[in-house]
């Protein structure tokens, strides 16, 4: 179409890339050679590379039970956004009284920032007798409006023939929403799943809060009381950074067109 | 009977919003409304409330520098949004461009952004390591400087380093977001546009640029949001310090609440916070044409 020469787009972006990829290379390099504050100079290459801080951040810490946490979390928040968020956008999409009043609710709590929140949500779940306990940790995020937006306008989409066919039929609500509507939303199922997977894998200020026990610690707080106890042994720290990178990155390579769809989509959270 | 039955279909409406609202009234409306109560009380877990009328605000605007440069910082922290909107704008266009391999770059450059944040703050403090960092080494050994600087431990350079992490990270979801928009504009306006004998340049100012600007917006609040809301990255990488010099609202909330256990006056700094993000928010939301961040509504 247009000439002009390719090779400074290519060596510009060669740079960047570069600039993007060498904290992960750094990291990986130390949690196999474990250099720590007194390798003055830091080598390039990994130098006698050996898999001793895996296995040291694997018994050092409890990581199989943190991990655990984090997926017992982030389980029930997945399953949580999925049944109120497809609720909620179902009964949208019927007009009833008060409906304009509901959506201008949702609208003004996407204005509310969790973090303006923390200081009351701890006491009430406090209240609730929830501190320390996987549901305490997973309850705030157990459903994201933005979700529920994305379901409604999936639902809209579809043809009301269809639902309207169903109905003459005496197909029961539920059964329209489970049976015919769900499946039609796929992409919004998806995006329920990843974004509501990300927030609650990565969530950190939250556990901070409210775990009182190691033994109830998830992935990002176990990571940074190591940080704060164990500064001295690089190695096994940035082994842990990498286990605790990996889940994440792998279902970014999985999924990764609805991974970043999704991700676009729930920017607009408030 | 018909009234009847449609009473049974907004039974049926309530009870399946009734979910989703019990959620977002236990942990968004109520705690902003206590936040607010607590603002004008004296009180802690274990003494009764009592009124205490404006004295915590007095106390945050008339005494407490603490605050005051928590809020400096939260400003400066929005730098971060145009520098990285920039830099996302100029990569946007290269991996726009038709050249081979851009997907695997465009992957590359995104791949920061989904990664655990704490893990991200605690890769680069050893990036930024006095004795040991790469980044220091690498200035070494290029022979920019002499000694090695103390990057998060020295008041000039601690929060421009958080800032320059920050970037790391959002700038590859920016550029993904800009991408979406530049593939939005008709081609068919660069062609009359280039009919008309206008140039690459104006045709960027003319056509790229105002048509950008819904997703340049986007990014620009995403930006100022996580001015208020990076409190993970601060947490892991400078803990507010050295003394209070990378210290944003949030995390002075945070030690004010947690640490202090002041919750009144954290209820206070919360509120003000919570203002101000509020009042940013709806400026934006005017310059922007009124549109920006909307969800159809329609019915």
């Amino acid at each position: 179409m247009h000439r002009y020469p390719r090779w400074p787009i290519h060596l510009i972006l060669v740079i960047v890339s570069f600039v993007m990829l060498v904290p992960f290379y750094w990291v990986i390099k130390t949690s196999i050679t474990g250099e720590n504050i007194f390798n003055y100079p830091p080598s390039l290459w990994p130098v006698d590379p050996q898999p001793f801080f895996y296995v040291d951040a694997w018994y050092a810490i409890p990581f199989p039970r943190f991990f655990l946490n984090s997926v017992i979390v982030a389980g029930m928040a997945i399953v949580a956004n999925l049944i109120i968020n497809a609720a909620a956008g179902f009964a949208l999409t019927k007009s009833f009284p008060g409906k304009r009043w509901m959506i201008l609710l949702l609208l003004a709590c996407m204005m509310i920032p969790f973090h303006a929140t923390i200081i009351p949500a701890y006491l009430i779940t406090a209240q609730l007798g929830l501190l320390n306990t996987h549901l305490g940790l997973a309850l705030p995020a157990f459903s994201h409006i933005i979700c529920i937006f994305l379901f409604k306008a999936s639902f809209d989409a579809i043809p009301p023939s269809l639902i309207q066919a169903a109905k003459i039929d005496g197909v029961p609500e539920w059964q329209i929403l489970l049976k015919i509507m769900l499946p039609l939303a796929k992409p919004a199922v998806a995006t329920n799943i990843i974004l509501s997977f990300i927030w609650s894998w990565n969530d950190f200020l939250w556990p901070l809060i409210i775990v009182r026990d190691v033994e109830m610690q998830t992935l990002p707080l176990g990571l940074s009381t190591f940080l704060a106890y164990f500064e001295d042994t690089t190695g096994s720290l940035y082994a842990f950074c990498v286990m605790v990178l990996a889940p994440g990155l792998l279902v970014f390579f999985l999924a990764q067109k609805q991974f970043i769809e999704g991700l676009t989509s729930g920017a607009r959270k408030g | 009977m018909f009234a009847r039955k449609s009473h049974r279909e907004y039974l049926l409406v309530w009870l399946m919003l009734l979910p989703a609202l019990a959620i977002f009234m236990l942990f968004r409306i109520i705690p902003l409304l206590w936040n607010g109560v607590l603002s004008f009380q004296f009180w802690s877990p274990t003494k009764p409330a009592e009124f205490a009328g404006l004295y915590h605000y007095e106390e945050m605007f008339l005494y407490d520098d603490v605050f005051w440069e928590a809020l400096v910082n939260t400003f400066k922290y929005m730098l971060t949004a145009p520098i990285a909107i920039i830099l996302a704008l100029l990569l946007a266009l290269l991996v726009n461009s038709r050249i081979r391999g851009r997907g695997i770059y465009r992957t590359i450059i995104f791949l920061s952004y989904p990664l655990m944040v704490v893990a991200v703050g605690i890769i680069w403090r050893w990036l930024f390591d006095q004795r040991v960092g790469l980044i220091n080494f690498s200035l070494r050994s290029f022979g920019l400087i002499d000694e090695p600087i103390a990057f998060l431990e020295s008041f000039a350079t601690a929060l421009p380093s958080v800032i320059a992490a920050a970037i790391w990270q959002i700038v590859g979801f920016f550029m993904i977001i800009l991408l979406t928009g530049l593939q939005s504009i008709p081609q068919n306006l660069y062609e009359a546009a280039s009919i008309d004998g206008a140039s690459r340049w104006s045709q960027f100012w003319r056509i790229t640029l105002p048509l950008l600007r819904p997703s340049l917006f986007l990014c620009f609040v995403i930006g100022i949001i996580a001015s208020f809301t990076s409190f993970d990255l601060i947490y892991v990488m400078t803990g507010g310090g050295p003394g209070h010099a990378t210290e944003l609202l949030i995390t002075y909330v945070y030690k004010t609440a947690f640490t202090l256990t002041q919750f009144d006056y954290a209820g206070a700094l919360t509120i003000v916070m919570f203002l101000l993000f509020v009042g940013i928010a709806l400026i934006g939301n005017l310059l922007a044409g009124g549109d920006a961040g909307r969800v159809d509504i329609a019915d």
